[in-house]
């Protein structure tokens, strides 16, 4: 009897310093698309993974779905206190739309771009109106990702260049809520020796970093490049974020694989990049991390694991980051150690990465994935992701609001 | 001098990666379900990953036997997925996928994975890692008797 009394309090005071621990007490799910039915399948993918953004107190959610038989882009929002995403209104115009990337402007406005037959496209989105849809080139090209900065837009993409995909970056202004195209460059000034693909793009004070996925060495490796003299388009070599690990005398094969990098601010003048890592080739992937460091030579310092070692043994999937002017840092993945794929979360604290947080309310029975994440300037989180009862059913996008508790 | 050129042109156009091996007639998930479907025949589905060693090895070792070629090009429905390729691809069901979705929903966490499947997806067999010529004869053999067993009235 002892013995069983000593075991439950010991699991209990576990239990209790875990519950202490999260910084955010999670509301109760909230259903974001409106349509929901068989054979209709919700999409959260973009290159950077973003899919949902913050703008004054209006929540916005960006996804693609084919409820009218064709893949569409679609924006739905509501306000911070409210329960319910308004109805979701239609972004893309009449042809196949993919992979929509969405980021704030302030003011309750929002900017988007996505691809539509094969080409990018961008629009504004203020409380009332749509803005008028630019169109980039003349080129195929796919995988936009955007970042704001005052009244301009940055957005990277994957332009195809005779074989092989290649990394652009286009400056856009601002201006009400028409888009005027300025400055666009290649990322790496060398031209395309295999595919560059799934770019992510983020301006500090005073220079733009992008990072993108690179498949030059004959396998997938992390790249980045930094522009910093802002008057130019003009970027400094690329470099490989992503570290090397030994073949151990190997003979077959390049490397191992990596795939979808996320960049984001955090604290003054900060970066971190995240992505799927299987140097361990036995367990899948894992969520690796690396920091940007400014005025050094090397662009990003060493590789870190962000997962705990619990996660060690299991996959791990689709990794978003995000992180505000405090400091804060999150990274999100789904992940399937619990026998189904949950949403997980670690932050940075006490300069390391807190144990993984399995999300309540985005966990449990079902197929949980695809997970997009965003601070406010609260430091409280909003989280979307695809909800699926089964591996082939329906899908829906669920969100919750994360209140910073500490 | 012609024949130098001639040799480094061919050395060039050989794959240097892992992709699906030569002589097979692999096509992409989507198309390779929609024909078994249609021929009513079990599909053997590859992933693989771009620079993958030991998809490589496996090419080289197993999949270059004449006997293997003919028994799975002849017995199957051949797919290949790059399981990081951000290809699009349309399932039976109306949902447009990635090769990479593909590959997590498979559960091709490791490459090279080889699953047999039936027309409609379900998993009959799995091989994980590289595999011998002999690893791949007991394969086919093994989900033959399997169909043949769910056949029987």
């Amino acid at each position: 009897m002892r013995l069983q009394i000593t075991w439950f309090v010991l699991i209990f005071t576990i239990t209790s310093l875990n519950v202490q621990a999260e910084p955010w007490e999670f509301d109760k799910p909230i259903v974001v698309t409106s349509t929901n039915s068989e054979n209709i399948f919700h999409h959260l993918e973009s290159a950077g993974r973003h899919n949902i953004a913050i703008s004054a107190d209006t929540v916005a959610v960006a996804w693609e779905d084919n409820r009218d038989g064709t893949p569409r882009i679609y924006l739905a929002r509501k306000g911070r206190n409210s329960q319910n995403f308004s109805n979701a209104v239609k972004i893309s115009g009449r042809g196949e739309a993919f992979e929509p990337s969405l980021v704030a402007l302030g003011n309750h406005r929002f900017a988007l771009a996505w691809e539509e037959d094969a080409r990018i496209h961008l629009r504004i989105v203020t409380p009332t109106e749509l803005g008028p849809v630019i169109t980039l080139g003349a080129g195929e090209a796919m995988q936009p990702s955007l970042a704001s900065h005052d009244q301009q837009l940055l957005l990277v993409y994957s332009q195809r260049d005779g074989r092989y995909g290649r990394i652009w970056m286009q400056r856009i202004e601002i201006d009400g809520q028409a888009l005027q195209t300025k400055q666009a460059c290649a990322v790496d000034g060398e031209p395309a020796k295999d595919d560059q693909l799934y770019p992510s793009v983020t301006r500090l004070a005073d220079r733009i970093i992008v990072a993108w996925e690179d498949r030059r060495p004959g396998h997938t490796i992390i790249m980045a490049a930094q522009n910093d003299n802002l008057k130019s388009c003009r970027f400094q070599p690329p470099q490989r974020i992503s570290e090397p690990v030994p073949s151990g005398g190997m003979p077959y094969g390049k490397g191992h694989g990596v795939a979808r990098v996320a960049l984001a601010q955090y604290g003054a003048e900060q970066l971190l990049a995240v992505w799927a890592d299987k140097r361990d080739f036995r367990e899948g992937y894992d969520i690796y991390s690396a920091n940007y460091q400014a005025g050094s030579k090397q662009l990003f310092g060493p590789n870190l694991m962000v997962q705990d070692s619990f996660g060690g043994v299991a996959q791990q999937w689709h990794a978003t980051v995000t992180g505000d002017q405090s400091g804060r840092l999150v990274v999100g993945w789904d992940d399937k150690r619990n026998g189904t794929a949950d949403i997980m979360l670690s932050w940075r604290e006490d300069d390391e990465w807190s144990d993984d947080f399995s999300v309540p309310g985005a966990d449990g029975t079902g197929e949980q994935n695809h997970p997009t994440i965003s601070l406010d300037a609260e430091g409280n989180l909003h989280l979307a992701w695809v909800e699926r009862a089964t591996a082939d059913g329906p899908t829906r996008v669920l969100y919750l609001f994360g209140r910073l508790v500490k | 001098m012609r024949a130098v050129l001639l040799l480094i042109a061919t050395l060039l156009a050989l794959p240097v990666m892992a992709e699906p091996p030569h002589g097979y007639p692999f096509q992409p998930f989507d198309k390779a379900m929609q024909q078994a479907q249609s021929e009513n025949k079990p599909l053997f589905v590859y992933f693989g990953r771009y620079g993958c060693g030991y998809c490589e090895k496996t090419n080289k070792e197993a999949f270059s036997d004449k006997q293997v070629r003919e028994t799975y090009s002849k017995n199957y429905v051949l797919a290949y997925v790059d399981s990081e390729s951000g290809k699009r691809l349309r399932l039976p069901s109306g949902e447009r996928v990635t090769e990479r979705e593909v590959g997590t929903r498979y559960n091709a966490f490791v490459t090279p994975v080889f699953t047999f499947m039936t027309a409609r997806g379900q998993s009959l067999l799995r091989l994980v890692g590289v595999q011998r010529i002999e690893d791949l004869r007991e394969a086919d053999n093994k989900v033959q008797q399997l169909l043949n067993k769910e056949a029987r009235p």
